[in-house]
């Protein structure tokens, strides 16, 4: 498909026009992070207008950059959603308009890869992660830099969208280099057809550079962390199950679950009920498998007491159990794990070790 | 599993009646809004309102699509609420889960049944479908064992069908009490000498999971398959359908692939029966 070019400007009006139809969200930076912020209350902030992207300002919404802070999953995958209220056969509806995410990176992507095969990609389906997922608008973006823990390239990733997306930005400067990556982006980039110009030799040369420049940033932090290639992950962590390498990387697990709060790929929940009202509510929650009490069963049996065997247990999910039995590894590379965990438990460190207690 | 738009939404259920069957047991009769339809194995969510859900194998027939029955042991804290419960009072139910016993692969084979434990509940439930076809099956045997007499979970229902003359039984206690006549001895002591074919037998084992394990090892000592051995699995099954990832066994999740297991699947696992 012919690459399209997009001013600021006319990016802004595109933006403000989705909102018609969707509610948008986009990366707003905090400091040294982004978050997510409906593009409606930057507006009224007076904040909507994107300065010069290489000079970061608090409160201005970024299209390049990195990813977020916050996983993706929080918007199709609630922390906290109402699942279930007394014994009513209905989905629970959100009235809100449908979601627009703009300049989710390559990791987020993968993100979406991964929970699509869980809840919508086997044979039940959970009606809410549908919903939320499939009249949504993705309007992702190319990384423009890359954090010292971004790893993607080790899972085979890109650090700029290849699928998955309808629209990608690559932010070149001031303005954008735009492709369709569905039949839905190409159908907006009909009706918005006067915001887009064809993308010129030279932007698009900007363009490949840029991209060019953040992978090699990337493939140096690979080799400084020394974080193994995906194609060297197969079978390791079942190699090592009873290595002592697990016990040593729990050591200074504090079991507090941030690692999976924040990772896009898990998708782990538990069902809580409360009487509101005295009417039954059923809560889902996310959970994690790093708490003591996970898998424990009523009559008291556990399979995983051990907190280091809850530690080994995450990485089996990740890469023992996903590429088994979905052929994907649940893991993005975008090191938000890394940089979660209190006890400095770094994943790219525990891959190594796996990999190379194999070479052994 | 139902038709339902929202699988999280317990459908309202109504109890029937209620049965003290040990210290430690009780069955209800439930009888759910809408009709569900298990089979023999699968498994349902139970709901009690504000308290939670646990998971039951029902221990009634499958052929009786109105009403259904679960026994329930006292061990934690919705099984503490539901044992407070009375005739009258509505629960919410979920379900079924998961895949059954798998009976077509028994028809024209030699059966062998080992139970133990609350894992006669589930037990149950097969041996209906199974007496209701019993000419199907080669042969059928029973083995089930219990800690003392008065955990004997249906004692009399049990003790009554060795009046039948299409099943082979045995039962036996860990310790005797009372007006218990016969064997003593955990239930791997009435695995020998059984008067079937052991290489091409089939076999089901549910209990408690060290009941479950010993049984296990002594009957693959005895020389059956991997592949001919059944086992219902208890793991931490919550939303049922392979999404909270609480039930995880290797690359499966029990409350989709199983609960009833062939052996062979998930035998290279580790630490199965914890």
């Amino acid at each position: 498909m012919d690459s399209k070019f997009i001013s600021q400007a006319n990016l802004l009006d595109l933006l403000n026009d989705l909102r018609g139809e969707y509610s948008v969200l986009v990366p707003v930076r905090k400091g040294e992070s982004r978050f997510y912020e409906p593009l409606a209350a930057i507006q009224t902030q007076g904040e909507m207008e994107v300065e010069d992207p290489q000079t970061p300002v608090d409160n201005r919404f970024v299209i390049g950059e990195v990813r977020a802070s916050e996983p993706l999953k929080a918007f199709f995958f609630q922390a906290k959603q109402r699942v279930a209220e007394n014994y009513q056969d209905t989905t629970p509806t959100r009235d809100a308009k449908p979601l627009c995410i703009v300049g989710a990176k390559a990791c987020d992507l993968k993100g979406f890869k991964v929970l699509d095969t869980v809840f919508v990609g086997t044979d039940y389906q959970d009606p809410f992660y549908k919903k939320a997922r499939e009249k949504n608008l993705i309007i992702s973006a190319d990384c423009t830099s890359a954090l010292d823990v971004c790893f993607c390239l080790a899972l085979d990733l890109l650090p700029h969208p290849q699928d998955n997306f309808d629209l990608n930005l690559s932010d070149i400067g001031k303005d954008y280099v735009v492709q369709a990556g569905s039949d839905k982006g190409a159908g907006i980039l009909e009706k918005y057809a006067s915001y887009f110009q064809e993308a010129g030799k030279d932007q698009l040369k900007k363009r490949d550079q840029m991209r060019s420049g953040v992978e090699e940033q990337v493939r140096n932090n690979i080799q400084t962390s020394g974080v193994p290639g995906q194609d060297r992950l197969a079978g390791v962590v079942q190699s090592n199950y009873e290595d002592p390498l697990w016990k040593e990387e729990a050591e200074t697990c504090v079991e507090c679950g941030a690692c999976n709060t924040i990772c896009p790929t898990c998708h782990c929940f538990l069902l809580l009920d409360q009487l509101d009202n005295r009417d039954l509510v059923r809560y889902r929650l996310w959970d994690s498998c790093l708490i003591k009490d996970f898998a424990k069963v009523a009559g008291g049996a556990n399979p995983r007491p051990q907190l280091w065997m809850r530690l080994r247990n995450r990485f089996e999910k990740k890469f023992d159990y996903f590429p088994k039995v979905n052929d994907l590894y649940a893991c993005t590379g975008c090191g938000r794990c890394v940089l979660a965990c209190p006890g400095k438990i770094d994943i790219r460190n525990v891959l190594k070790r796996n990999v190379e207690n194999v070479r052994k | 599993m139902y038709a339902s738009n929202n699988p999280y939404r317990p459908i309202r259920t109504e109890i029937l009646g209620t049965i003290e069957e040990t210290p430690t047991i009780r069955t209800l009769k439930l009888r759910p809004d809408e009709q569900i339809s298990f089979d023999t194995g699968q498994f349902i969510e139970l709901t009690v309102p504000g308290a939670g859900e646990a998971p039951f194998t029902p221990s009634s027939e499958p052929s009786v699509k109105d009403v259904l029955e679960v026994s329930v042991m006292r061990v934690g804290k919705v099984t503490e609420r539901i044992h407070a419960l009375k005739a009258g009072d509505t629960v919410g139910l979920r379900g079924p889960f998961g895949s059954g016993y798998p009976l077509d692969e028994f028809v024209g084979k030699e059966l062998l049944v080992v139970g133990g434990g609350c894992g006669f509940a589930p037990l149950r439930s097969l041996m209906y479908e199974l007496f209701r076809r019993s000419r199907e099956f080669k042969k059928l045997l029973f083995r089930g064992g219990c800690r003392t007499p008065k955990d004997f979970l249906y004692r009399k229902q049990i003790e009554g069908w060795g009046k039948r003359d299409d099943l082979d039984i045995q039962l036996t206690v860990d310790e005797a009490n009372g007006d218990w006549q016969g064997n003593v001895g955990v239930v791997t002591t009435i695995l020998d000498g059984l008067k079937m074919d052991i290489h091409t037998g089939m076999v089901v084992v549910c209990g408690p999971p060290i009941m479950m394990k010993f049984a296990t090892m002594k009957l693959l000592d005895l020389g059956f398959k991997k592949s001919n051995l059944y086992l219902s699995m208890e793991k931490n099954m919550s939303c049922g359908f392979g999404k909270c990832g609480h039930c995880r066994i290797g690359t499966y999740y029990t409350c989709k692939d199983g609960p009833v297991f062939r052996y062979d699947k998930i035998s290279d696992y580790p630490n199965i029966w914890d």
